[in-house]
């Protein structure tokens, strides 16, 4: 695993060092402020593993995820679905709790015991008839809530987009996880691979519709991909408040129904 | 005295929601959105009608619902400015071009699954955001995704500005893909090639 894990990091290490773009000069301002909201100094080297995990995506990942959506009755999804979301409960209470929300860690532990005891080890989200909805939170977005911030944007080979702080947050994730832990610690780690498979497979099903909508309608899906990676990540981070101070303050932030008088969109065609 | 003073405050109080209500922003964004599935339904679900006349159907009602020359101009932001006057009008004829392939598209694809309206939530006194949830029985586990309409209101006339889907706007993403191309292609003319392509690819006719 460790050993793994050096390869992994050493050939990040590698590609970081040859995969930097150069920066437009400060005197073209506009440019140069373009390139730091775009925050992608990676850019050629995050094209190319893009490429690269689209390959993977179309010759394994995606094959297997439609036989999966297909094949496995909505029922039997739904089961699993709710036993994947069961698992990840205790790593979901300790970011809940981390970010000082003490309401939903409530939540997630009141869900956690009812469903797996009376929800039969997670497979029925019983929870979710009291009313005990579900949410996700990750260590990334807890050191978003600290004030981290998010650092460049990086394509990570396999996993997808992330940055250094998302990054940071799944492998944090992966060791706070009990079920992980006790995997290893008792010679089962079989099982944990075989969660983390059916967790990826779960939800790269659950992203289909997604990713089938960019490849048709997408001009450049990388760039399409870098900006929703980002707007979801900030829709997790304030637990979809969308009228959270963020969102809609910027007068700029969706266009005004005002621009419409002066492009004639009133009498119909442009 | 002091129960004179509740009465008086209470009276505020009401007339003050009274004046809220009558303004009927939340109302009619509401009414708005619920009209549109409706009719972007029936347009490109009619059986008596051909694919290539349902969509020319679905043009109509797109070009009447949505803002498409503002958030056309919105999308391409500070390269707006830069673009010749012949740019911008091709930009905008090819931008609508591209949004009714992309919302034919999504629309058919989401016919006949319910839109549920949560809420309506105002942004300024001409905005609002329609809160929605559709839900996906082919979906990977049926849960309900978050579609938010920001509708914008002129006078008694209401246009969707932007579609939200689980935080992230069409909008955003299309401005960030078109900024991504032109700095690419090093110009707004490399964009109008791209959008060219793509439209005829979408649209094949």
């Amino acid at each position: 695993m460790w050993r793994r894990s050096c390869i992994y990091m050493l050939f990040l290490c590698l590609f970081f060092v040859f995969g930097c773009a150069t920066p437009p000069p400060k005197a073209d301002l506009e440019a140069y402020n373009a390139y730091l909201e775009t925050n992608d100094p990676l850019e050629p080297l995050n094209r190319s593993v893009f490429t690269f995990n689209q390959f993977v995506d179309r010759l394994l990942l995606q094959p297997a995820a439609r036989t999966y959506r297909d094949v496995v009755p909505l029922w039997v999804r739904q089961r699993i679905g709710s036993a994947l979301d069961n698992l990840r409960a205790p790593v979901i209470f300790v970011n809940d709790i981390l970010q000082g929300e003490l309401d939903r860690a409530m939540t997630t532990l009141a869900r956690f015991s009812f469903n797996s005891t009376l929800g039969i080890a997670g497979l029925h989200d019983i929870a979710d008839d009291m009313g005990l909805k579900q949410h996700d939170e990750d260590f990334g977005q807890t050191l978003a809530v600290w004030g981290s911030t998010p650092g460049p944007y990086i394509i990570l080979p396999v996993l997808g987009p992330s940055n250094p702080r998302d990054a940071v947050g799944r492998a944090v994730d992966y060791l706070l996880d009990p079920f992980n832990a006790w995997a290893g610690n008792t010679g089962r780690e079989d099982l944990a691979y075989a969660r983390t498979g059916a967790a990826l497979l779960h939800a790269r099903a659950g992203l289909l519709d997604v990713t089938d909508d960019l490849e048709r309608n997408a001009i450049d899906p990388y760039a399409a991909t870098r900006s929703i990676y980002r707007q979801n990540r900030a829709h997790a981070i304030s637990n979809g408040n969308v009228n959270g101070p963020d969102v809609l303050s910027a007068p700029s932030d969706f266009p005004s129904l005002d621009d419409r008088v002066d492009s004639n969109t009133l009498s119909g065609k442009p | 005295m002091k129960r004179s003073i509740f009465a008086l405050i209470a009276v505020l109080m009401v007339s003050f929601t009274a004046v809220a209500h009558a303004d009927g922003l939340e109302d009619g964004a509401t009414a708005f959105i619920k009209a549109l599935e409706r009719e972007a339904v029936e347009s490109l679900t009619d059986p008596a009608k051909e694919r290539s006349e349902r969509v020319k159907a679905f043009r109509q009602l797109f070009e009447e619902k949505f803002a498409v020359a503002a958030i056309g101009k919105w999308t391409l932001g500070r390269n707006w400015r830069r673009a010749s006057e012949e740019e911008q009008k091709e930009f905008l004829h090819l931008f609508e071009d591209l949004m009714v392939a992309m919302y034919v598209d999504r629309f058919e694809n989401y016919a006949g699954e319910k839109l549920n309206i949560l809420k309506t939530t105002p942004v300024d006194e001409n905005r609002a955001t329609v809160h929605t949830e559709i839900t996906r029985p082919d979906g990977t586990d049926g849960k309900p995704i978050s579609v938010l309409w920001r509708v914008g209101r002129q006078g008694d006339i209401y246009k969707v500005l932007d579609v939200v889907i689980e935080g992230a706007s069409m909008s955003i993403t299309l401005q960030k893909e078109f900024a991504s191309i032109i700095k690419n292609t090093g110009s707004v003319g490399g964009l109008l090639e791209e959008l060219r392509k793509k439209t005829a690819e979408l649209n094949p006719s």
